[in-house]
């Protein structure tokens, strides 16, 4: 029953969607609308929370539980696995642009209704697209015959509580520039002749996407570093790129919406990047599930599914960007400013992630390319990257230092250098400092410390200096920045690693501290068995710092092993421990780490996260006064 | 700036996307991966035979008549799939096949072989693998086809099935 | 479809016990001369691993992985510096391999472009720039 039900919801979300988007043309009253819309929500909640009750009794007769679930699976990731697998993820995806569709509704009064009408049009039309994706080559409500008794499990990787919420995360991120987008087609195909600040409405969902985006990635970094072992967390992997770009462009974004805000500049440009991160986020989405890139993260491989998003990205894409072509000169503007100004260093924060994102694209398709031209293969990592992104990034945050301090128009150059002047003393004092503590001399490392306390000085003492004008938010987000920064330099730069092999009983020493192995246990979890190996860590006192304890585990109904590390943090390192092969007789591959300054990174991201929240709540407030 | 420049977004958005179906169209497998040595002479080895006394010298094995060689190993699991397929190709007239034993066991190779039939016709040993990384080799089973001159002409990765038996038959019929 | 997908990539008779089983270089495998053993981390670090999704062979546990990093250290030992230790890779596996993309002239746009991006947005600053001064 619940199946069939589930399956009809569906359905009856794409009619809803379909009705809003003829309904929105035609300027229908708004009570039909609200009607619409509740009914678009509704609809597409009950098919929502029925894949997860299906999920959740085990219901193998559907398709989807069976494939990814299991009875033993611990309840929470019974409900994290419905969209840790495609065809739940569309349907949290449909959720998602549901609810925001919603949001938009609500802006809806006399004043702005053709705009607002407009936008929910083509949010319409987006909807469409997805829903029938979904019904037409990915219904999570098919069904099996004959009803199994037992599911395939789920991968135990994603078994995990921080891969649990990622997902949610970035489509909150992908949606809120969706709704950015519509917002943005709406204000070129209605030339604006009612003079509707578009740009009130649009930012709060950029704000929102962007917030949620940041920490949906940092989230998945998270993971990454402390589940697959080795200290890792970042590996411009095509479907992190896939994440990564739209929060470029999200970025610069919610940048120059400041200035279109403030000074009614660069609306054409602020017109066109709304469109491309959303146009970046769905393409990210065909990256990930085409088939057409290998990649650690990507789901089920399907051509078909492919060129169903492909065709769909062409629409959306295709009528947007020509519509820009030929609309978006009625919002130039002559205002040109020097770029020793706070319009001017936002400008340089925008041409600077653009050019990394553009970078990181072109890496990205690259060897796509290569193979459509020249029949050959060839492979763009990590290297490429850190050899183009980071020394574009450098700028970015030397002038982010310094620009929100600038004057919106022209600034005194003498008088900014006077105020900063002993920031950068301090700076300079704090990196000398931090060298004296880790004893490690590398140009990038440097550099990186430089960076980081370069923003936390001027952050801090804008805070200090409470005026009126520098924006909490921003203080907040861009501290965030300076620590995220300041873990990535010391956890890259100052790493420690030691691999041995260990009998129970021996001794290893790394940086400061001796560990001793201590013994092996077998356990048991609720859906694995697993060896787990006793440390003891001592510090150079011989005084005990903590018992770390890594597992191999082994997880029988998917056969699979996952390795579990164990991690001691504090806010100078972590030391991360990792029970490789052995046994009892010849000892167990032991591989220790030491990473000065992690959990800053995980801070930053945080920070950042609060600002954007904060910002949410400030951009908001403003629009519920337009509202009135 | 310029109006003309506002179209630029879309034109380059269009050649992107067709880059994309075209990509697609062609029903690539992305995990597939074409071998460096293709068209190139196979690499020279040396090593112990496994059913024979002397040992095996690709010089005075290759070159002279069309050969399929295939690499694989008693604990491989695709590798027994297969095993009838490379049965088959060995009644074919024309070909000689070479088992390349990759890490095994000689002993538990020679009942392998015992027990399921034996196509080789010669079985050199690859004891730690580097004949298969002077092969390109990612994985077992692979499966080269070699023509008269000894040149590498075609690689299959991964176990032989029925659409791939057909494939490298006709392409067998067609080199020299 | 995406069965038959499945069936192959299982095929590819691969004993890679997924790619989290940590890090993969063994003590073994590590060479004593510390200097030589950086080299090779180093030289590991771009070799990509062909039997894995996006990882290094300096990461990876694949068989295939294991092997290259030793090969990679007796070429090390025999004294091959590192442009022939990875045309040696090259040769064998082709450009695919390598995940720092060589300069070549299939790359050459992957490689200029960032510094033509970087300058088309230095023009860019420039030209607001001195637009702004005439007004």
């Amino acid at each position: 029953m619940a199946p069939s039900l589930g399956n009809f919801s569906l359905w009856l979300s794409l009619l809803f969607a379909i009705s809003q988007f003829f309904a929105s043309r035609k300027n229908k009253n708004l009570k039909f609308i609200s009607i619409i819309v509740t009914g678009l929500l509704i609809s597409s909640l009950i098919s929502f929370f029925l894949l997860v009750y299906l999920h959740i009794i085990s219901d193998f007769s559907v398709l989807n539980v069976f494939q990814n679930s299991h009875t033993t699976k611990p309840l929470l990731y019974k409900i994290s696995g419905v969209w840790g697998n495609h065809e739940g993820s569309m349907l949290l995806w449909i959720l998602v642009l549901t609810l925001f569709n919603y949001f938009i509704f609500k802006l809806l009064n006399k004043r702005n209704s053709i705009f607002i009408l407009k936008t929910l049009e083509i949010q319409a039309f987006i909807t469409i697209g997805f829903i029938l994706f979904t019904v037409l080559t990915s219904n999570p409500f098919e069904r099996i015959f004959p009803t199994q008794t037992d599911g395939l499990g789920f991968n135990p990787l994603l078994q995990d509580p921080a891969l649990a919420i990622h997902p949610p995360l970035l489509y909150i991120g992908y949606v809120g520039f969706s709704a950015a987008f519509s917002l943005s087609v709406a204000t070129l195909s209605l030339n604006n002749n009612q003079k509707i600040p578009w740009y009130i409405y649009m930012k709060p969902f950029v704000v929102a996407a962007w917030t949620f985006l940041t920490l949906g990635i940092a989230l998945g970094s998270i993971w990454a570093y402390y589940e697959l072992g080795w200290g890792g967390w970042w590996f411009w992997d095509p479907v992190e790129n896939a994440s990564f770009m739209p929060w470029l462009l999200g970025t610069a974004l919610l940048h120059s919406l400041i200035v279109v805000e403030k000074r009614k500049s660069l609306q054409t440009w602020v017109l066109l990047l709304a469109i491309l991160a959303f146009l970046l986020s769905v393409l990210g989405t065909f990256l990930v599930r085409s088939g057409i890139l290998t990649s650690v993260h990507t789901f089920a491989l399907d051509p078909s599914r492919g060129i169903y998003i492909l065709i769909f990205t062409t629409l959306i894409g295709v009528y947007s960007l020509a519509l820009f072509g030929s609309k978006s000169k009625n919002y130039f503007d002559n205002n040109y400013f020097t770029f020793f100004s706070r319009e001017g260093s936002i400008l340089v924060n925008n041409i600077l992630m653009i050019i990394v994102c553009a970078t990181v694209f072109l890496g990205t398709i690259y060897p796509l390319l290569v193979e459509v031209f020249t029949n050959n293969k060839i492979s763009v990592g990590e290297p490429y990257y850190n050899s183009t992104v980071i020394p574009i990034i450098v700028p970015a945050i030397l002038v982010m230092g310094v620009g929100p301090m600038l004057s919106w128009g022209k600034e005194n150059k003498l008088k900014i250098f006077k105020k900063v002047l002993p920031n950068i003393l301090l700076t300079f004092l704090m990196t000398f400092f931090i060298f004296i503590i880790y004893k490690s001399y590398s140009v990038i490392g440097f550099a990186g410390i430089i960076l980081s306390f370069w923003i936390i000085f001027n952050n801090l003492l804008m805070l200090i200096k409470k005026n009126r004008k520098y924006s909490i938010s921003m203080i907040i987000a861009h501290l965030g920045v300076g620590l995220l920064i300041l873990g990535i330099t010391g956890s890259s730069v100052w790493q420690k690693e030691k691999i041995t092999k260990m009998k129970i009983g021996d001794k290893a020493k790394i940086a400061e501290y001796n560990i001793v192995f201590n013994k092996i246990n077998e356990i048991r979890g609720p859906n694995y068995v697993a060896l787990q190996g006793v440390f003891f860590v001592y510090d150079n006192k011989k005084n005990i710092v903590t018992k770390l304890k890594p597992e191999n585990r082994f997880y029988p109904i998917e056969n699979n092993f996952t390795t579990e590390a164990s991690i001691h943090t504090n806010l100078f390192r972590d030391l991360y421990i990792v029970l490789g092969e052995g046994n009892s007789n010849d000892g167990w591959v032991i591989r220790i780490y030491y990473n000065p300054l992690v959990i800053w990174i995980w801070i930053g991201a945080l920070v950042i996260f609060l600002g954007g929240i904060t910002s949410i709540n400030i951009n908001l407030k403003k629009l519920k006064i337009l509202a009135q | 700036m310029k109006k003309q420049l506002l179209i630029i977004p879309f034109i380059f958005f269009l050649f992107i996307l067709l880059a994309f179906f075209y990509l697609l169209i062609i029903e690539r497998n992305p995990s597939e991966l074409p071998s460096n040595l293709l068209n190139k002479k196979i690499p020279k080895f040396e090593t112990e035979s496994l059913l024979k006394n002397e040992r095996f010298i690709s010089s005075k094995e290759f070159g002279k008549e069309k050969i399929l060689v295939n690499f694989f190993a008693t604990w491989c699991k695709p590798c027994r799939a297969e095993h009838d397929y490379i049965k088959r190709f060995s009644k074919e007239k024309g070909i000689r096949i070479i088992g390349i034993n990759y890490k095994d066991n000689p002993k538990k190779t020679v009942e392998w072989l015992r027990v399921l039939g034996n196509p080789y016709s010669d079985i050199p040993i690859d004891k730690n693998g580097r004949i298969a990384i002077d092969w390109g080799v990612y994985g077992i089973p692979e499966t080269f086809v070699i023509n008269s001159n000894g040149i590498i002409k075609y690689r299959h990765i991964g176990p032989v099935t029925g659409k791939i038996y057909k494939k490298i038959n006709l392409l067998i019929k067609d080199i020299e | 479809m995406v069965k038959k997908k499945i069936v192959i990539i299982i095929s590819i008779c691969l004993v890679h016990f997924f790619l989290n089983y940590a890090q993969a270089v063994e003590p073994d495998e590590i060479l004593e001369n510390s200097e030589q053993e950086l080299r090779a981390r180093d030289i590991s670090k771009n070799i990509r691993c062909m039997v894995c999704q996006n990882q290094s062979i300096d990461e990876s546990n694949a068989p295939l992985a294991k092997d290259l990093r030793i090969l990679i250290r007796e070429k090390i030992k025999e004294g091959k510096n590192n442009d022939e230790i990875y045309k040696f890779l090259t040769d064998r596996y082709g450009d695919f391999i390598l995940l720092n993309p060589p300069f070549k002239l299939n790359t050459l746009v992957l490689w200029i472009f960032p510094f033509i991006f970087f300058g088309i947005g230095i023009f860019i600053i420039f030209f607001h720039n001195k637009k702004s001064r005439k007004n």
